[in-house]
This record gives structure tokens, C-alpha cells and sequence, in this order.
């Protein structure tokens, strides 16, 4: 490469320096779009937080500090707290247990899989809205077949009892997130080289030590991005909920999402709203800037 | 695995037993919902209920079209969620190259930016967008929600894209540029026609999230004409009486272009979604 003259050698060199700012073109427009239909609007939120609510014009944190002292908020933000833990450890245990097994030689592996990731691939609207109709303590599926085996003796109102509801919901969302999860440690499973377990084996390992020394390791990567978007999806679910109990009974299973669209959009309360979703904004990204971090450092 | 080692936790018949467990318990509710969708009304509120239609009838499915105005919220939905695609998968290929290709200063911090942003909540996003949508006549509109769209599925596509990209060797964009073709030509002639695979995946991926959404879609419109396939499902839930064969035909239809499209696209879906995360 390069020209032989010196006037074609700057030519080239101005052409290199040229293709290295070409960056900008291509990565301007989507920081542009994102800017526009993201963060102005989340700016705007943030405004609307301070804004008195009702009208007035000086800016003050009065809202934060009625939120913060409101108990149906503070219930809120537990039930959201329980409701992701539960269903993160839940999809996690399940999807890796599904995941191993598929890892292995068995006899119609294809199908077992794409029999698991059914409940993943349907919008949770949809699942929130079989899954109610299976909950139907007369005429749904799932009072009739725990009675038939035996389980249980009696129609349970599986989302009506107040101690039941939000348990009930999460076992949903179980059912509907394994499958990611079991998705992406397969991948992971996937790409871990036979060659390593064979030594382990001449090595005289036993099947726990490969487990803890060899695949545990090498999916941390996979498990990390797995867990990730799984807490920032579950904290963000809003379908299901709606579709399925709306909230209710009371605030029983009422998670930020749910609570934040009602005070908008059948409340009205723009600036109360805003203070919510700010301080659930906060709450995601404190948990998944380590991951951000990781990522954008590695790259 | 290595077949027949010593230690095996768990015997065959303990491993399929699990598996097939784990199998009823995924495909139950579908079954619940296809069966119910083929009963006559009077049969959906039996006790006990039946597995097995007594009877069965498509009578759901042909009043989903022609009482609900299944037909427009499929259109709304197909429309909508096809522009979102389209528009957020050329944005994100356009950034993923940018980011594949070239070292700049702020680039760690532009990457992370493009991260963040798929962690904000749309309930952060909603108020302002009825607001800002409103003032420019777009709220309730195609364009509204698509613009809103972009939102959830630009990050998410820059991300996957970058991943395909990252698997097309530098040497050739080297080769065709010292051929003298342009970064524009590299990108279009070279690149794109390369990781078409990617991109299908990617349109698909940012199809299905926007298929899947209620959140935007019960927010930002108000007239029946805009309403879509998730709408349509969930609206009927607070009807005085639930009309469950009909709602469960509606499911499934909703459900039905998303099952399609995965399971047609597995493989390339989970290479997208773990892009990054599995390097070479």
C-alpha cells in the first residue's frame, strides 16, 4: 500500500485519517435517534418530578418526599423487589437444571427444546391471559387437575386470596421466563470444548468437581448476561400483570410498572407519576450499571 | 458429555421423567388455551371442565374476525411492529458497524450510552411521550407508536448487529477498500449483504418486541381503529363477561406469528441474543 511520490503519499494518509472519522457517520444517526425519542424524554420526566403537583411554578422535591412516605408505594416497590428476586432465582434454577439436561446425549433433544421454549416466544399479554383462565377457581384447568391428582381438595382462588395472589403470579412468570434463561446457558453449555471434561475425567474427577471446576467457570459469562437482562426485564413487566390481575386484589401484586401506568393514565397525577418512575429509573440502573460497566469496558 | 463415567447423579429414568415434566408443565396452558378456543360458550363454563371438546367449533375464531375487529388490530400490529423492524434494524447496523469497525474517543462511553438506554423503563417514558406525541398530532397514530417503538428495539438492534458484524473478518472491508471502494460502499455491498442472516434475526427479534408490547400501545392510543393484537387481549379482561372461547381464539392468534417465527429462526435468534457474550 501506499503511493511512491510524496504527494500521493499524503493523499493516502489524508484518506486514511478521512476513513477513520467515518465513524461518525455511522454511529451518528442512531445517537441522534436515541437522544431524541429516549433521553429527552426521560429529561422531561425528571422535570416533570420536581413540578409542584396541580400547578405552581417553583420546582421543589415535594413529590419524592410524598412518595417516599406513602405506604401503598412503599408496598409497591416491596411486592416489585420480591417479585423479581423470586422470579430471577426461579428462572435461573430452572432454566439451568432444563439447560444440563439438554447438554447431553438424549433421545429427542430438538423437540424437548422446542417444547421449553414455547412459554418465552407467545408477548406476556397473552400468557397473563391463558394463565388467568387456568386460575379460574371453578371452571379453570388448574384447580381440576391438582384435584384430580390429588393435591389439593378444594377450589383455591389462586388469584383472589390475598396471601396467594402475588405467589401465583410469579409462578406465571416462572413459566414464562425459564426458557431465556435455559436458552442462553445452552449456548453456553454449547461452547464449553469436550476436550476439557475428557482430561477432567483422566484426571479422576468426579461429575461434581467437572460441574464446579469446568462448566460453572465457563458459563459465568453467559450467566452474567443471562441475569441481567432477566432482572431488567422482570423489573420492567407490565403485561402479564395487567392481563392477569391488574394490580389486584387491593395492591396485592401491584408492581411499579402497573402502579405508575395507573397514576398517569386513571389518576392523572403527571408529576407524582414521574417521581416514581425517577426513582424506579434509579433502582434498575444502580442494579445493571455493573453490567454495563463490564461490557462497555471489555469492548 | 461423556456417556457412562462413573458418579452420574441422576439415573435415565429420573432425567426423562424431569424432562417430561418439565415438558406438561410448558405446554399445558397451550393446550388449555387451543382447547378452550375450539368450545361453544356453553361448554367453556362446564364443571368439571373438559380437555376434550365435547363439541367442537371454530365459532370463536369467526366472531374474533367479524364482532372484534380482530382483522384491523392484526393489521396495527403487522404494520406497526414491521416499520419499527425495519427502521431500527438499519439504524442499528449502521451504529453496530460503527462500533465494529472503528476506534474513536468516546467510543466506551457511546457504547454504554447505547446499553443504558435498553435499561430505562417505557413507564419512564410514557408521560412525556403522551405529552410530546400530543402536541405534534400523534398521538393515537400509526407513526406515534412506531416512533415510540424505536425506544425498546434501536438499542437492541445496534447491540445484536454489532454481534453479526463482529463475526465478518476486518481483512475484507481492507480488500474492498483498497480496491477502492467507499466506507458506504463497504458497508452497503460488503457488510450487509453478508450478515443478511443477522439482519433477518435482528428484524425479527425487534418485530417480536414490538408485537409483544402493551405498555406503549394502551398509553398512547385511544380509538378503536389503532388498537392492536396485544389491546385487543387485554382490553377484554375488563369486560363485565369474558367471553373465554372467543378470547382464547384471539390468544392464539396472537401468539401464533411469534411461535412461527422463533421456532423458524432459533438458532440465529440466540446467536443475536448472546452476541457479544460468546466471543472466538
Amino acid at each position: 500500500m501506499g503511493g511512491d511520490g510524496g504527494e500521493g503519499k499524503t493523499s493516502m494518509k489524508l484518506l486514511k485519517i478521512k476513513d477513520r472519522q467515518m465513524w461518525i457517520f455511522f454511529v451518528l444517526p442512531g445517537t441522534i435517534l436515541l437522544v431524541l425519542v429516549l433521553a429527552f424524554p426521560a429529561f422531561q420526566s425528571i422535570l416533570y418530578s420536581i413540578y409542584p403537583e396541580g400547578g405552581g411554578s417553583s420546582y421543589s422535591l415535594n413529590n419524592y418526599s410524598i412518595l417516599f412516605s406513602d405506604s401503598v408505594f412503599r408496598q409497591v416497590f416491596g411486592n416489585t423487589v420480591l417479585f423479581v428476586i423470586l422470579s430471577v432465582a426461579s428462572h435461573l434454577l430452572l432454566g439451568l437444571g432444563v439447560a444440563l439436561i439438554l447438554n447431553r446425549d438424549i433421545f429427542a433433544k430438538p423437540l424437548f427444546r422446542l417444547i421449553a421454549l414455547l412459554p418465552w416466544v407467545v408477548p406476556d399479554v397473552v400468557v397473563g391471559i391463558i394463565w388467568r383462565w387456568m386460575f379460574d377457581p371453578v371452571y379453570g384447568a388448574f384447580n381440576d387437575l391438582l384435584i384430580k391428582v390429588g393435591l389439593i381438595s378444594t377450589h383455591v382462588q389462586w388469584l383472589s386470596n390475598p396471601k396467594l395472589a402475588l405467589l401465583s403470579v410469579i409462578f406465571v412468570n416462572l413459566w414464562r421466563g425459564f426458557p431465556f434463561v435455559m436458552l442462553i446457558l445452552l449456548a453456553g453449555l454449547q461452547s464449553i470444548p469436550k476436550v476439557l471434561y475428557e482430561a477432567g475425567a483422566i484426571d479422576g474427577a468426579s461429575r461434581w468437581q467437572l460441574f464446579a471446576r469446568i462448566t460453572l467457570p465457563s458459563l459465568k459469562k453467559m450467566l452474567v448476561v443471562a441475569l441481567a437482562l432477566d432482572i431488567v426485564w422482570e423489573v420492567r413487566r407490565f403485561g402479564l400483570i395487567q392481563a392477569m390481575t391488574q394490580g389486584g386484589p387491593g395492591n396485592i401484586t401491584e408492581v411499579l410498572s402497573t402502579y405508575i401506568y395507573k397514576q398517569y393514565f386513571q389518576f392523572f397525577r403527571f408529576e407524582y407519576a414521574s417521581a416514581v418512575a425517577v426513582v424506579m429509573t434509579v433502582a434498575l440502573l444502580m442494579v445493571s450499571l455493573p453490567y454495563i460497566w463490564m461490557i462497555s469496558q471489555e469492548e | 458429555m461423556i456417556k457412562g463415567s462413573k458418579g452420574k447423579f441422576f439415573s435415565g429414568i429420573e432425567i426423562y421423567g424431569f424432562l417430561i415434566l418439565v415438558s406438561v408443565y410448558a405446554l399445558l396452558p397451550f393446550i388449555w388455551m387451543l382447547s378452550t378456543s375450539l368450545k361453544t360458550e356453553a361448554e367453556a363454563f362446564r364443571v368439571p371442565p373438559t380437555w376434550i371438546p365435547i363439541k367442537s367449533t371454530l365459532d370463536a375464531y369467526v366472531s374474533m374476525w367479524t364482532k372484534k375487529h380482530f382483522g384491523i388490530y392484526f393489521l396495527n400490529s403487522t404494520v406497526i411492529s414491521l416499520a419499527t423492524a425495519v427502521l431500527s434494524t438499519f439504524f442499528g447496523a449502521l451504529a453496530g458497524y460503527g462500533f465494529s469497525r472503528f476506534v474513536f474517543k468516546g467510543r466506551k462511553f457511546l457504547i454504554g450510552f447505547f446499553l443504558a438506554t435498553q435499561m430505562l423503563p417505557g413507564v419512564l417514558l410514557v408521560g412525556p411521550y403522551f405529552k410530546i406525541l400530543s402536541k405534534f398530532g400523534l398521538y393515537d397514530t400509526r407513526t406515534g407508536l412506531i416512533i415510540a417503538f424505536l425506544t425498546i428495539c434501536l438499542p437492541f438492534s445496534t447491540w445484536m448487529m454489532k454481534g453479526f458484524i463482529d463475526r465478518v473478518p476486518d481483512a475484507l472491508d481492507q480488500a474492498a477498500l483498497v480496491d477502492g471502494c467507499s466506507r458506504l460502499g463497504v458497508f452497503f455491498r460488503v457488510i450487509l449483504p453478508i450478515s443478511a442472516p443477522g439482519m433477518v434475526a435482528t428484524i425479527i427479534f425487534a418485530f417480536l418486541l414490538a408485537w409483544g408490547d402493551l405498555l406503549w400501545v394502551i398509553c398512547l392510543t385511544s380509538t378503536e381503529s389503532m388498537v392492536t393484537v396485544t389491546l385487543g387481549i387485554a382490553r377484554t379482561v375488563g369486560e363485565f363477561q369474558i367471553m373465554w372461547p372467543m378470547l382464547m381464539a384471539g390468544a392464539l392468534m396472537g401468539g401464533m406469528p411469534a411461535i412461527i417465527l422463533y421456532l423458524l429462526l432459533q438458532r440465529l435468534l440466540v446467536q443475536g441474543l448472546t452476541a457479544g457474550a460468546v466471543k472466538e
